[in-house]
């Protein structure tokens, strides 16, 4: 354990992370002075996913998540917008909302009974009359809860609490052409069907982030049991040559163009044909090569901590809950046009892989929790992690968009990863919210 | 003028619930016994003959609660919600197999489970040779050098006498009292 928590300059930080050779200083995934840059740094400024639309589908629906450390409400109001603030009284503090979904009108804190509205401003305060007797310029409108940014891409929204971060647009950038894989293969779009499963790890949210963004590699192994309960055989070889790693921004894709690998380990036939039939309609509306990309296999991150498996359809973001734990949120996503039945068969198939009970995800918990645990020794903590498999796989192709490598037995997606990190761990603007 | 101290509409009058039907003796007796070998066959890993328990139509539930205000009027937990289990036999074999593969590399070496099964209750029920059987549970996971994971819940489970005169569960209900499960995975049948 360090007790320094003196931040960390450019300087110190571009030491950490050496990206020519592919080496990472242990100390990313556990100094306290790290991790508290990046609330900073990355979660009060990166746009971070919050929702799915389809969560928060009528007025007054509401949903209590985490953006960093800072609890925010994600709340539909009378007029369809979709509101992000802080739940946080600006009174005393309290904690707003206790539930963690639910539909209401208003807001009112437990504490002296401050009511918000689901844009989050201060609608209503018992006593107010006294309030404007005595307290000298008291205006209502100056208390509401602190707002983020809301922005959607196709179903999905995002939120950032730094007023000068770029637009949505900007930071996801080429990105969106893969995110359509999924977002719009369907003319109808996509919902999240309905439940999420959380649960906590003892793991630095990087390591999950990084897995998500590129480590294929470890799938064969790490994974072999999974893949005999559900499928009877092992992962096996993947064909290196026909598989790609691509990345944007820090954001991170890894595929095969397999169409349907991924989706077979969910366990159900029905999946596999829904899929196979609608290859050709889905090539229509998005090409050849992403209609093989649909159900593959697969794995992404969408910088900083909202990672997905393409082919099992489930989404989820690791929130940091300090330098060695996460709180992970897991949720399905499907064609809202999609048989009832089949959408049901996606959940289960969900939850008996990537979920906490999942045959796969149990193993990935562990390998995470563990290395993570072993970072800090003093001894240890010197010794640079590897992360060089193919420095020189770039490659140009004559389709695929964003920085393109060949094969995805690659740690190139993790390179990215950590340069989009370096990048904004080293940029010193004082404070990017608006206060 | 007498201050009212208590007798307000707010202070509920007790209601004593009817008397409840009582089971047959060896019945109950029968059916702890099953729930405790049943406990111990899981914490030894023996777990086809814990397969060998359940009717070939079980139903294996345990969903996810939500964290929901009382006036809400959609429940806190529902069968369409995404579960930690929601299992027929042949995807409870699935997970057996994951669990006796050799590579499954985090029950090497082994997770160390106790179930302690508590406050059992038996209902008689219309359905011939079927009762219904409430229980609470709680069970510690030991893990590595020193991890910890403890859980706790209530059971509605579905019992079933089949032709070999023994009898075989028919469906469970597991409601535990987390809503972000405090632990990294659910490697244990509950
Ligand atoms: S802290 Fe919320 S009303 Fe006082
Ligand atoms: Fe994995």
């Amino acid at each position: 354990m360090t007790t320094d928590v003196i931040q960390p300059g450019p300087d110190e930080l571009r030491a950490l992370v050496d990206l020519e050779r592919g080496a990472i200083d242990r100390r990313v995934y556990w100094d306290e002075a790290v991790y508290r840059l990046e609330l900073e740094r990355i979660f009060a400024r990166c746009w971070l996913f919050v929702a799915h639309e389809s969560q928060v589908a009528e007025p007054g629906d509401f949903l209590t998540t985490y953006m960093g450390e800072d609890g925010v409400i994600v709340a539909r109001d009378g007029n369809g917008a979709i509101n992000v603030f802080l739940n946080s009284c600006t009174h005393r503090g309290n904690r707003i909302s206790l539930a963690e979904v639910g539909n209401r009108r208003r807001f009112t804190c437990n504490y002296h009974g401050w009511t918000f509205g689901l844009d989050g401003a201060l609608v209503a305060l018992p006593q107010e009359d006294v309030y404007r007797q005595t307290c000298p310029g008291f205006d209502p409108g100056d208390l509401g809860l602190h707002r983020a940014r809301v922005v959607s891409y196709k179903g999905l929204v995002f939120a950032t609490f730094d007023e000068e971060a770029p637009g949505l647009e900007d930071y996801l950038g080429d990105y969106r052409w893969y995110l359509d894989v999924l977002l719009d293969n369907d003319e109808d779009g996509t919902e999240f069907l309905e439940g999420s499963i959380k649960s906590r790890m003892a793991c630095n949210w990087k390591f999950p982030a990084e897995n998500f963004a590129g480590d294929s590699y470890h799938a064969a192994w790490t994974h072999n049991s999974g893949a005999m309960a559900m499928l009877g055989m092992g992962v096996g070889k993947s064909n290196q040559e026909n598989s790609y790693q691509i990345n944007v921004n820090g954001h991170g894709w890894q595929f095969g163009l397999d169409m349907v690998g991924n989706a077979m380990v969910l366990g159900e036939q029905d999946i596999v044909d829904y899929l196979r039939e609608r290859e050709e309609k889905v090539a229509a509306r998005l090409g050849k090569l992403r209609s093989r990309m649909v159900g593959s296999i697969s794995s992404a991150n969408l910088f900083p901590h909202m990672s997905f498996l393409p082919g099992q359809s489930t989404f989820r973001t690791w929130h940091p809950k300090g330098p060695k734990g996460i709180e992970l949120h897991t949720w399905v996503l499907v064609n809202k046009s999609a048989p009832e039945s089949l959408k049901s068969l996606y959940m289960k198939g969900v939850m008996r892989t990537f979920s906490p009970s999942g045959t796969l995800e149990m193993d990935d918990g562990d390998n995470w929790e563990n290395s993570t645990q072993t970072n800090d020794g003093v001894v240890t903590r010197r010794q640079k992690l590897h992360y060089a498999l193919g420095l020189d796989s770039g490659i140009q192709h004559p389709e695929l968009k964003g920085a393109v490598h060949l094969r995805k037995y690659n740690d190139s997606n993790q390179r990215a990863f950590y340069r989009q990190w370096l990048k904004l761990m080293c940029d010193e603007r004082a404070h990017a919210s608006r206060s | 003028m007498p201050v009212n101290l208590g007798e307000t509409p707010i202070l509920r009058k007790p209601v004593a619930p009817p008397p409840p039907m009582l089971p047959p003796r060896d019945l109950v007796f029968e059916v702890e016994q099953f729930l405790y070998r049943e406990a111990r066959l899981l914490d030894d890993e023996r777990y086809q003959e814990w397969l060998g328990l359940m009717t070939e139509d079980v139903h294996y539930w345990m969903p996810g609660i939500q964290s929901r205000h009382r006036r809400d009027k959609k429940p806190r937990l529902d069968p369409r919600r995404m579960a930690f289990f929601d299992d027929d036999l042949l995807n409870m074999r699935r997970r057996v197999t994951r669990f006796l593969d050799p590579t499954a590399w985090a029950e090497d070496p082994p997770t160390r489970s106790c179930h302690i099964i508590s406050n059992i209750e038996v209902e008689l029920t219309d359905a011939p040779g079927q009762c219904r059987v409430y229980s609470a549970f709680v069970n510690c996971r030991g893990r590595g050098e020193a991890e910890e994971y403890w859980l706790s819940g209530r059971r509605n489970d579905v019992l079933r006498r089949v032709e070999d005169g023994g009898l075989r569960l028919a469906s469970r209900e597991i409601v535990i009292t987390q809503t972000v499960l405090l632990a990294k995975n659910l490697n244990v049948f509950l």
